[in-house]
C-alpha cells in the first residue's frame, strides 16, 4: 500500500479550504467551508436524497457498463477470430472512434426520453468502443506457437478461442474497461446534469439552481470521490486477475 | 506509395457503405423519420444551416472555446510537467492530485464553475482547461523522465545550460510523448466544450443540439452529430499532420502502417 | 532422391521398414502479406523409422521449421503427401507433440495447470490429471515448482516445463523446433544430455531442428542437412554415436563428423547470408 503519505497535500489543501472559507477571504456562499459540506453531505444521507439519487445513477451506470463489457468484449474477440465479421464491424468502429460519444446525449434522450433507459443506451454506445478495441488488439497478438501448442494437444478450434485467445486478450481487454470504467462515470454525470430527473448529476444541477450551495458540493465531491474509489479498486481487482504477470 | 492509396480507399470505401446503409435503412419504413432521419434530410438542414449562417456560427464558436481551452491546457499542462520533473515541491503537491483527479469525472464540476466565473465563455474554458490538462500533464512526466540519460549527460558535457538543455534537448526528445498527450486532450477539449454548452446554452454546437432536442426537432439533433463528428474528425487529422510535420526526424513517423 | 532415402534407411534399421514418417515431394509457399511468394520448400522427400532421433539442420530461412510445421499440421500441405503411420496428416494432433523454441507456455497458468492442459483436452478425469502432471513435472526435475507461474521461472525451467507438457500427452512422434535456442550455452548442453536420458526411458520418433551442427551430431541418429531457400534435402548424414563414451565431444569420431557435415553445412551458410544482405 503506497504510504498514506502521499495524500498530505490533500489534507493540507482541505485545511486550508476551510481556513479560507471560514477567515471570510472568500465570499462563503461561493466556497462555503469544508466543515458545512461534510454537513450537508450527512444531511443528504439522512434525508435519503444520496442514496436514492446514487442508486439510480449506479444503476444506469453499471447496466450500461456491463452491456458494453460483454457485447464489447465478445464482438472484440470474435473479430479477430474472424475475418468476415472483422471486415462487416470495421468500417463502423473506425467512424465512430473520432466521434465525441457525448454528442449521443440528446439523441438518446430523443429516442427513449429522460429516465434510466437513455442513459443506459448513452453508456453502452459510449463504452463499447474502448472495451471492444482492447479486447481485439489483445486477441491479435495472441501468439501463434500458444494456439498450435493448444490445438497440437487435441484442442479443436472453438476450444482454442475459449481456452487461449481469451486469456491472451485479458489483459488489454482489461485496460480497455479500466478506460470504459472512466468514461461511463463521465458520460452518466453529463448526461444527467443536462437530460435527467433523477440521478447524481441532475441532484447537483438542482441543488445549484436551488442556492443549496454546501449540498451543492458536497453531491460533486462524492461524485468524483466515487469516480476515483471505483478506479482503485478496479485496479486492485485487475492485479488480482492478471496476478500470473511478471 | 501505391500502396498507402490503396488502403486509404478502402476506408472511404467502407465509410461509403456505411452511409449509404443509414440512407436505405432509413427510408425502408423499419424505423419512424423521427428516430432516424434519413442521411439526406440531414444533409439537406446541415446545407441549409451552413446558408443561413447559423452554423458557421454555432462551429465557430464551439471551436473557438475549445482550441483556446486546450492551448491554455497544453502550455499549462506542459510547464507543471516540466516543474513536476524538476521540482520536488511541485512533485510533493501535483502527484496526489493528479493520481486522484485523473479518474474523476471532472465534469460534475461544471456547476461549481459555473457558480464561480458565470455563464460565458470564460467558464466553459475553465472546464476544457481543467479536464484537458491532466493528459497532457502525465504525458508531459513521461516524456521527460524518459529522456535518456546519456543525451542530458552529453549535452552537459558539451557546456548546455540548465535553460538550453531544457528547450533544446529536453523537450524536443520528449516530444513524441507530449504529441500524444495533446493528442488525447485535443478530442476531451471538444467533448467538454460540447457538454458544457449543451448544460448552459447560448450558441455553439451543443446549445443547437439541446435546442433542438426541445423541439423534438430529429434531423436537427442528427446534424449536429454529424457536425461535431466532422469537426472531431478533421481536429484529429490535423493534430496527425502536425505530428508527422513535427517528428519527421523520428523513426516513428516514418512507419506509415497504422493497426 | 527417394531411392537413396529408403537405402539410407535401410542401412540404418538393417531390416526393410515400413517408415513411420513418410514426407513425400512436398513444396510449400509462403506468401506475404506485401510482396511475391517466397518458395520456402521444393520437392522434399524423406522417411522416418518409429523410434529415430532425427535432426533436421539448415541455415536461417532454409525452411526446416516450415517442415516442421507442415508435419505438425499447423500448416496446410500445399503440394505433396505427408503421412504418418501410413495416414495423410490433416491438422494438429496429439500424436504429433510439439514444443517451440520460445517455450510456448500458456502464462496464465500454473505449471501444473500447464502440464495438464493436455490431459484435460483427452478427458481425463481431475485426480488422474494431477497425478501425471506431478510425474512429468518431476521428470523433468521441477519438483517444487508446480504452481508457480512460467512469469517466475528461469528459461531452462520454462523449457522443461513446456517439454513436461508434451511428454505428458505421450505422443508417439515429438517435434521439436530449435527448443534449446533461446537458453544460454551452459543450460543449452545440460537441457541436451537431459533430453538424451529423456528419449532413452522412453523412445520416441523425435524431429529436432537446430541450426547449431555440434548439437545436431550429438543428439542426433541421423542428420538432415538441408540447402538454403528454397530448402531441399542436401545430404543425409548417420550420426550414431556411443554416448557412454565420457570424452565423447573431445573424440576422433565426434570431431570427423562434426567436419564433415560443417562442410555440408558451410556453403549453403554463406548463401543463406548473401541473400538476406543482397
Amino acid at each position: 500500500m503506497k504510504s498514506a503519505s502521499r495524500y498530505l497535500p490533500l489534507v493540507l489543501l482541505a485545511l486550508a479550504w476551510e481556513a479560507v472559507s471560514r477567515l471570510g477571504l472568500v465570499s462563503e456562499l461561493a466556497l462555503p467551508p469544508l466543515s458545512h459540506v461534510i454537513r450537508a453531505a450527512i444531511d443528504l444521507v439522512k434525508s435519503g436524497e444520496l442514496l436514492k439519487n446514487g442508486a439510480a445513477s449506479l444503476y444506469r451506470g453499471m447496466a450500461g457498463l456491463a452491456l458494453a463489457v460483454v457485447i464489447g468484449g465478445v464482438l472484440g474477440i470474435l473479430m479477430a477470430w474472424w475475418r468476415p465479421l472483422r471486415a462487416i464491424v470495421n468500417p463502423a468502429v473506425e467512424m465512430f472512434y473520432p466521434m465525441p460519444k457525448s454528442a449521443l446525449i440528446p439523441v438518446t434522450a430523443l429516442w427513449l426520453g429522460f429516465g434510466d433507459a437513455s442513459k443506459i443506451l448513452l453508456i453502452f454506445l459510449g463504452c463499447m468502443l474502448p472495451v471492444t478495441l482492447g479486447a481485439y488488439n489483445g486477441a491479435r497478438g495472441c501468439e501463434r506457437v500458444l494456439i498450435w501448442s493448444a490445438r497440437s494437444m487435441g484442442a479443436s478450434r472453438w476450444r482454442v478461442l475459449w481456452d487461449v485467445v481469451v486469456p491472451c486478450a485479458l489483459p488489454e481487454m482489461l485496460n480497455g474497461i479500466r478506460t470504459a470504467l472512466a468514461l461511463s462515470f463521465v458520460l452518466l454525470v453529463s448526461a444527467e446534469l443536462i437530460v435527467a430527473q433523477s440521478g447524481f448529476g441532475y441532484l447537483i444541477g438542482f441543488l445549484g439552481e436551488g442556492g443549496t450551495y454546501d449540498a451543492m458540493f458536497a453531491v460533486v465531491l462524492t461524485v468524483a470521490f466515487l469516480g476515483f474509489v471505483a478506479d482503485r479498486i478496479y485496479q486492485w481487482i485487475m492485479q488480482r486477475v492478471l496476478r500470473w504477470q511478471e | 506509395m501505391a500502396r498507402w492509396f490503396g488502403w486509404r480507399s478502402v476506408a472511404w470505401l467502407s465509410a461509403a457503405v456505411l452511409l449509404a446503409a443509414w440512407e436505405i435503412f432509413a427510408r425502408s419504413g423499419a424505423v419512424t423519420p423521427f428516430m432516424l432521419p434519413a442521411l439526406s434530410v440531414v444533409l439537406e438542414r446541415i446545407a441549409s444551416d451552413a446558408a443561413s449562417g447559423e452554423l458557421l456560427q454555432g462551429l465557430g464558436l464551439t471551436l473557438y472555446r475549445s482550441l483556446a481551452g486546450f492551448a491554455i491546457a497544453a502550455c499549462a499542462g506542459i510547464l507543471l510537467g516540466v516543474l513536476f520533473v524538476r521540482s520536488r515541491m511541485v512533485r510533493w503537491w501535483l502527484d496526489p492530485i493528479i493520481s486522484v483527479g485523473f479518474p474523476m469525472p471532472k465534469i460534475a464540476f461544471l456547476p461549481i464553475i459555473t457558480l464561480w466565473l458565470g455563464f460565458y465563455d470564460v467558464s466553459k474554458i475553465s472546464m476544457i482547461v481543467f479536464d484537458a490538462v491532466f493528459p497532457v500533464i502525465t504525458a508531459t512526466i513521461a516524456g521527460t523522465m524518459s529522456v535518456e540519460k546519456e543525451l542530458i549527460w552529453s549535452a552537459r558535457n558539451l557546456g548546455a545550460s540548465e535553460r538550453s538543455l531544457l528547450w533544446e534537448v529536453i523537450l524536443p526528445a520528449s516530444l513524441p510523448q507530449l504529441l500524444t498527450g495533446l493528442q488525447v486532450a485535443l478530442p476531451i477539449s471538444l467533448i467538454v466544450c460540447i457538454v458544457a454548452e449543451m448544460k448552459m446554452g447560448g450558441i455553439g454546437l451543443g446549445a443547437a443540439m439541446m435546442n433542438a432536442t426541445r423541439f423534438a426537432d430529429s434531423p436537427g439533433v442528427f446534424a449536429g452529430i454529424v457536425e461535431i463528428a466532422l469537426a472531431g474528425y478533421a481536429l484529429v487529422k490535423l493534430m496527425e499532420w502536425i505530428r508527422h510535420r513535427l517528428l519527421r526526424w523520428h523513426a516513428e513517423a516514418n512507419d506509415e502502417a497504422h493497426a | 532422391m527417394r531411392a537413396a532415402v529408403k537405402l539410407s534407411l535401410l542401412c540404418v534399421t538393417g531390416e526393410s521398414v515400413i517408415a513411420q514418417i513418410v514426407i513425400d515431394r512436398v513444396s510449400h509457399h509462403y506468401r506475404p502479406r506485401h510482396g511475391r511468394d517466397v518458395l520456402a520448400l521444393d520437392q522434399v522427400s524423406l522417411d522416418i523409422a518409429e523410434r529415430e532421433f532425427i535432426a533436421l539442420l539448415g541455415p536461417s530461412g532454409c525452411g526446416k521449421s516450415t517442415l516442421l510445421y507442415l508435419l505438425g499440421g499447423f500448416l496446410p500441405t500445399q503440394s505433396g503427401n505427408i503421412s504418418v503411420d501410413s495416414k495423410p496428416v490433416k491438422g494438429p494432433g496429439p500424436d504429433r507433440g510439439i514444443v517451440f523454441q520460445h517455450f510456448a507456455l500458456f502464462p496464465w497458468k500454473t505449471v501444473r495447470q500447464n502440464v495438464a492442459y493436455g490431459l484435460e483436452k483427452q478427458g481425463m478425469p481431475k485426480d488422474e490429471r494431477d497425478r501425471r502432471a506431478k510425474e512429468y513435472i518431476a521428470l523433468v526435475g521441477l519438483q517444487g515448482f508446480e504452481d508457480s507461474y512460467p512469469s517466475q521461472l528461469s528459461g531452462g525451467m520454462k523449457q522443461r516445463a513446456a517439454i513436461a507438457r508434451t511428454l505428458a500427452i505421450d505422443p508417439s512422434i515429438l517435434l521439436m523446433d530449435e527448443p534449446f535456442g533461446a537458453l544460454d550455452a551452459q543450460t543449452r548442453s545440460l537441457m541436451q544430455s537431459e533430453l538424451l536420458a529423456l528419449w532413452r526411458r522412453s523412445p520416441k520418433t523425435v524431429l529436432f531442428v537446430t541450426h547449431d551442427v555440434q548439437e545436431a551430431v550429438y543428439l542426433a541418429e541421423r542428420v538432415v542437412v538441408m540447402s538454403a531457400r528454397p530448402g531441399r534435402v542436401k545430404a543425409i548424414v548417420d550420426t550414431r554415436l556411443d554416448h557412454t563414451d565420457p570424452a565423447l565431444f573431445k573424440s576422433r569420431v565426434f570431431i570427423d563428423k562434426v567436419d564433415e557435415i560443417w562442410n555440408l553445412v558451410r556453403d549453403e551458410a554463406l548463401k543463406a547470408q548473401t541473400e538476406t544482405s543482397g
